[in-house]
């Protein structure tokens, strides 16, 4: 079995490369795949601590990650559909010209 | 029986300020006949509280002072306590009688002379009945915060009513400007008194007269802490020389007169400057038992006293304004009165400290002397007033080269005004008479018996008695006789304003026939029970009329008074002298420095220019730099603060993801360091 802290390395580089991608990218949609990519990393972090029996009851990690997925997919549906309006009505989904929420 | 009711002295006027002042609209001659009748009641009320103290005494003893009071400011851990209540005394007694009195008489004169004052009235008897108030609670106060309420409340009706003309009025601008300098003059003497009273709390702990005036309380002060209750005494005779216009604090009084010719009685005869007196009179004990420096605190209140006689009877010589040579004369006889209270005071003061009981008696003479000369000056200037309002009424000015030959036409006026100038100037057996010797008397052996100071000052006197008789026979022949120089057609007299008119010269004639009725003991027993002055005798009325008659300066003073009348009589009746001879056709320096009141209010003005302006240009400075500056400058850096950090809110969404990342290290790292660091 490979050692648990190659699973969390992994998590930990597909946290930072969701980050890196979302504090660069331009583009709405790579932003909301970017925060898909965070927090499936997290979800990486459960399912190891509950396969490598770190806590007394495993099940709890199991069921939180699926609560996670489905969360996660709700999440998805109300971000692409925010998107899909702003496009409606601005003809554009760059977050560089969707700067008028502020101040 | 009636004592027990004297707190509804005061409360009579004020209940008539209410009516007034709320449906003063509706009433017959804007609440005016409110005002008499609560005047008058409160009139009948004093009678009978004075006849009660004097025929019953308090628990059998005659001149114990009559003290009821309720517990008004309670501070709770400490075991004082401020009170709210009556005192009477002798004092009281003769005070409530012809302040309320005389202000009945204004009040029903009042109807006559403001008859045409239309909406103003309400308004007028509004303030004239607070003013009694003020006056009348001043009086029956039975502690000095008490006191010292009434006495603002009369600083602000003074100022209300010498401001009566401020508005709608062709000199508005210089009744208000006179009004203003009455209400700041008089605060300058009244800061003194608010000192002086802080320090009577501290070294008494207590403000009630019947805790104060008590010897044994004064001389123990006396002993540990003589220059404190020196400081206290002087700081309330600085309040005196406010209220009661001493030198120097003196100009408003001739100001004053631009408020109507009523309001001017009312100060100068009733309320007001009598409260000065008054003041003197009941914190005389402060001063006689203070045996380290009550001898020098008198003499200076006598110096005071005896030199604004003489200096505003000097102003009044040559002045054209009726109404202004009454004011001096006021000013002048203030000065008597507190001459005889300094000179008396320092008799007693020095009889008790060489244990000389002769001394104390004349002390108690000239104290007595004080009194009495403000009771018959309320009386004689009173009536003076009146007169004077009526003349001014008939001819429509107050200058008196615009009148003359008026006797023909205001009959009453002149006869009346006549018995008052007699009576002020002098005359014998007038009331001035009586009362003006018994000061000079106490000056005099104040002079010979302790400070060669006072003998300086009884011959000021007898100038003053001089220049006095002088001033208001000018004042008489100018307006009575000769031929009428005015323009203005002469109004009748009305009998609404004649009648008070008699009255009045009815009591100025014959009131100084009071020191055969026990006047005398009534203040000697007032004394020796609440004031705590240790046993002592007054002689009778007939023996003071005998020790009048037989000293040789009455004689002297008489002729100084007939002479000063001759001289009028000759100058302005007969017109066998010039006057214009002694002052060069008012050329003469000395003529002109009076017309310009010694400069005075030049002085005022420059001080309050030069150095009131100046400071109050400093604090503006200061308001606008300093403390507008710091208001601003926070503002200005909270906008300036907000506006720099509001250019981060860029509306870019990753920035923001950015500054949440960064934020979320940064307290990653922090608690690294806190947790993980501190292991």
């Amino acid at each position: 079995m490979i050692p648990i802290e190659l699973v969390l390395g992994f998590a930990a580089l597909l946290f930072c490369t969701g980050l890196y991608g979302m504090m660069t990218t331009n583009k709405a949609l790579v932003a909301l795949m970017c925060v898909e990519l965070m927090l499936n990393s997290a979800n990486i972090n459960f399912i190891a601590f509950a396969a490598y029996d770190v806590f007394a009851d495993a099940t709890i990690g199991n069921i939180f990650v699926l609560m996670s997925i489905a969360i996660a997919a709700a999440e998805v549906a109300v971000g692409l559909a925010l998107i899909l309006n702003v496009y409606k009505i601005k003809g554009t989904s760059s977050t560089d010209d969707l700067t008028t929420m502020r101040w | 029986m009636f004592m027990e009711y004297a707190w509804l002295i005061p409360i009579l006027p004020i209940a008539c300020f209410v009516i007034v002042g709320l449906f003063g609209k509706k009433l017959h001659e804007g609440g005016g006949f409110v005002a008499i009748a609560g005047a008058a009641i409160a009139c009948i009320f004093s009678v009978l509280v004075a006849y009660d103290f004097i025929t019953n005494g308090v628990d059998g003893i005659f001149g114990a002072p009559f003290v009821t009071e309720m517990k008004w400011l309670v501070f709770p851990g400490s075991d004082f306590v401020i009170n709210f209540g009556v005192y009477i005394d002798g004092l009281t007694c003769i005070m409530l009688i012809f302040s309320s009195f005389i202000s009945t008489m204004i009040f029903v004169y009042s109807i006559g002379y403001m008859g045409d004052q239309g909406e103003k009235k309400p308004r007028y008897y509004g303030e004239v009945s607070l003013f009694l108030t003020g006056m009348l609670g001043l009086i029956v106060s039975s502690n000095f915060l008490q006191m010292f309420i009434f006495w603002e409340i009369m600083g602000l009706c003074s100022y209300l009513l010498i401001g009566f003309w401020s508005f709608d009025h062709p000199e508005a601008k210089q009744k208000s400007s006179a009004a203003k300098k009455a209400f700041l003059v008089t605060r300058a003497g009244d800061v003194c008194l608010m000192a002086g009273l802080f320090i009577v709390l501290y070294l008494f702990g207590s403000l009630d007269y019947a805790n104060i005036f008590n010897a044994v309380a004064i001389e123990a002060i006396a002993a540990t802490n003589p220059e404190l209750l020196t400081v206290a005494g002087l700081l309330i005779f600085g309040g005196v020389i406010g209220k009661s216009a001493q030198f120097p604090l003196h100009d408003w009084l001739p100001d004053a007169m631009a408020g109507p010719t009523t309001v001017s009685a009312l100060i100068h005869a009733a309320t007001m400057v009598k409260a000065g007196v008054y003041l003197t009179a009941r914190a005389m004990p402060l001063y006689v038992f203070n045996s380290v420096n009550g001898e020098a605190v008198l003499l200076f209140i006598g110096i005071i006293g005896g030199f604004t006689a003489i200096y505003a009877a000097s102003m009044a010589l040559n002045n054209f304004n009726i109404k202004k040579v009454l004011a001096y004369s006021t000013l002048s006889q203030l000065g008597y009165m507190i001459l005889a209270l300094g000179a008396g005071g320092f008799l007693m003061a020095h009889g008790y400290n060489t244990g000389e009981e002769h001394l104390v008696a004349l002390g108690v003479l000239g104290y007595m002397a004080g009194i009495f000369h403000m009771l018959n000056h309320a009386f004689f200037k009173g009536l003076l007033f009146l007169c004077s309002g009526a003349v001014i009424h008939a001819t429509g000015t107050e200058d008196m080269k615009q009148m003359g030959g008026l006797f023909s036409k205001l009959k009453v006026t002149a006869v009346t005004m006549l018995l008052g100038s007699l009576s002020i100037a002098g005359f014998p057996l007038l009331s001035g008479f009586w009362s003006k010797d018994l000061v000079l008397e106490a000056a005099l052996h104040a002079g010979t018996h302790g400070m060669t100071g006072f003998t300086v000052l009884f011959v000021m006197g007898m100038i003053t008695a001089f220049m006095t008789a002088f001033y208001m026979f000018r004042m008489w022949f100018m307006t009575f006789v000769g031929d009428y120089r005015g323009t203005e057609h002469v109004h009748h007299e009305s009998k609404i304003m004649s009648a008070p008119l008699v009255v009045l010269s009815i009591f100025a004639v014959i009131s100084g026939f009071v020191i055969f009725i026990g006047f005398g003991n009534l203040i000697a027993d007032m004394l020796q029970e609440s004031m705590g002055f240790f046993w002592i005798e007054i002689e009778s009325g007939m023996d003071i009329a005998i020790s009048i008659f037989t000293n040789i300066w009455t004689y002297v003073s008489i002729v100084l008074a007939l002479s000063g009348i001759g001289i009028a009589y000759l100058m302005y009746m007969k017109k066998s002298v010039d006057p214009a001879k002694f002052n060069k056709n008012g050329e003469s320096a000395y003529y002109k420095l009076l017309t310009k009141r010694y400069y005075f209010p030049e002085l005022y003005d420059q001080i309050s220019w030069k150095l009131g302006y100046g400071i109050a240009r400093i604090v503006d400075a200061f308001d606008r730099n300093v403390i507008d500056g710091t208001v601003n400058g926070l503002s200005g850096a909270v906008i300036g603060g907000g506006d720099v950090v509001s250019q981060m809110e860029t509306g870019h969404v990753r920035d923001y993801a950015t500054f949440v990342i960064a934020g979320v290290v940064v307290l990653i790292l922090v608690f690294a360091f806190i947790f993980i660091g501190g292991i």
